[in-house]
């Protein structure tokens, strides 16, 4: 999920940067074709903004449609009616995003941070996005109203259809009540 | 078995969180469903149990969307049954279980075991074992209900003038429950006890404890049939006294011994002794064919009638 948002967060940035002009002058081979500091975005959809985020540094090469991105935070609104919608408006952080739009892949580490506007909270070390699944191979913490739970891997459906918490997992969940 | 439970002074499962232990564990928000995979350990305060597989499945919200939020939790709800498969374990306090399968029904307060039938549910405390087809555990009272139940009933002191080890008791029935609270194990339909080479059957029988879940007595209701060795007596009523081993038919009870047949108002048999006593008895007796205990009195078979009308060549 965090990953998927952080995508978001390059996705958006992408959309953003995209045409715009930039001046040719002398760069190092691997220069960015373009690179911005303190990036702000919103993305439509039908008229309604569904993500908005920032990022303090921003690096978008053309060829493959690579984006490097720091410090960038992103919010989402899930579209009613889906099982991300419960969760409410999902809140994602990552110190360092890069992805490649054109592949829909990417990957966010440093610590990895979301919240959702249900109260739901979840870390990780790093997490990779390929368009579907969202995986990470490091210990995943996460708790909320009713629930904490501890893993070491986590491998979810960026539709939030199925997570799964992988290698040793504990934590604890509310009970229903006596009758 | 029943004598452990029911002096056992478990409390009712806690309100809170279950703690959880898994190799993995796979969340279906739309199902309200989580799975835990490998080596699964679920605890709550003094209960524990372990298996394969679990399934936590989640209280299907039906309050307004408006209320829904405020009263969210993991998936929108909290847990609402537990089903655990494969190797299933159970422990709480002094007692243990094991089974195929466990359902935990949390706002029930139950806890169903089933297994298989090379392998059914069972029941631990200490050495003394209860197995049956389904065993259903209540976890507020301690209450059982156990259905084609196999077990032992024991009084885990032998009595103050049998120095001896206590001949266990056997019972099978299709169906047994058992009341803390009460004292009382409840065993109908079919019921079957077995002590030493007595096998006494009754289509229902209430076990009853002490303060201390010491069995003191049998009653079984409905037509009882008691058979031991050559002996065979039968009665509308019986009760066994755990203390002195005495098992006392009423309601109409006959005696038949390889020929005698002795009727009265009531027939007292001592299963360790074999000893027998008829109030106000009238029957056949057939002394010939008692020859070997009248040589050797000591080793049973005597039967004494009190009050004995004794019609020979008459009937019952």
């Amino acid at each position: 999920m965090r990953s998927q948002l952080a995508i978001a967060v390059v996705f958006g940035l992408a959309v953003a940067c995209e045409s715009a002009t930039v001046s040719h002058t002398s760069t190092p081979v691997d220069a960015p074709d373009l690179s911005l500091q303190g990036v702000a975005f919103a993305r439509l959809s039908e008229g309604r903004v569904v993500a908005r985020g920032t990022a303090e540094h921003l690096d978008y090469r053309r060829a493959g449609g690579r984006l490097v991105a720091t410090a960038g935070a992103a919010s989402m609104e899930p579209q009613p009616g889906t099982t991300l919608a419960s969760f409410g408006t999902l809140h994602v952080t990552a110190p360092h995003a890069d992805g490649e739009i054109a592949n829909r892949r990417g990957t966010a580490w440093g610590g990895v941070d979301l919240d959702t506007g249900r109260g739901d909270r979840g870390s990780t070390e790093a997490v990779e996005y390929d368009g579907v699944v969202l995986r990470s191979e490091k210990k995943v913490i996460a708790h909320g109203p009713g629930y904490r739970v501890e893993g070491n891997g986590l491998i979810a459906q960026a539709d939030g259809s199925s997570v799964r918490l992988t290698n040793r997992v504990t934590g604890q969940m509310q009970m229903e009540a006596q009758r | 078995m029943i004598a452990l439970l029911l002096a056992a002074t478990t409390a009712s499962l806690p309100p809170g969180p279950v703690d959880f232990k898994a190799q993995d564990m796979r969340i279906e928000p739309k199902g309200h469903r989580v799975y835990l995979d490998g080596d699964v350990h679920l605890v709550r305060a003094d209960l524990t149990v372990t298996g394969d597989h679990a399934l936590a499945e989640y209280r299907q919200q039906q309050e307004p969307a408006r209320k829904r939020k405020a009263q969210a939790r993991l998936g929108g709800e909290a847990v609402d049954k537990f089903t655990v498969d494969g190797r299933v374990h159970m422990q709480r306090g002094t007692r243990t279980a094991d089974g195929d399968r466990g359902v935990l029904d949390v706002p029930g307060q139950t806890l169903v075991l089933t297994g298989t039938p090379d392998a059914p549910p069972v029941v631990r405390d200490g050495s003394e074992t209860l197995s049956g087809d389904r065993i259903l555990l209540r976890l507020d009272n301690d209450d059982m209900d156990v259905q084609r139940p196999k077990l032992v009933l024991k009084r885990s002191l032998p009595s103050e003038t049998q120095k001896a080890p206590t001949t266990p008791v056997k019972v099978e029935a299709a169906r047994l429950k058992v009341f803390k609270e009460k004292q009382l194990a409840e065993f109908r339909d079919d019921v079957v006890v077995r002590r030493g080479d007595a096998v006494v059957k009754s289509p229902r029988m209430d076990a009853r404890y002490d303060k201390d879940g010491q069995l003191t007595k049998l009653e079984m209701r409905g037509g009882v049939d008691m058979k031991q060795g050559d002996r065979r007596a039968t009665g509308q009523n019986a009760d066994y006294d755990a203390v002195s081993k005495v098992l006392v038919l009423t309601g109409d009870p006959r005696l038949y011994d390889r020929g005698d047949v002795l009727a009265g108002d009531k027939i007292d048999m001592a299963l360790d002794s074999k000893e027998v006593r008829v109030e106000k008895a009238k029957g056949r007796l057939h002394p010939e064919q008692h020859k070997e205990e009248t040589a050797s009195p000591a080793t049973g078979g005597a039967r004494r009638a009190e009050h004995a009308n004794d019609e020979t060549g008459g009937r019952p």
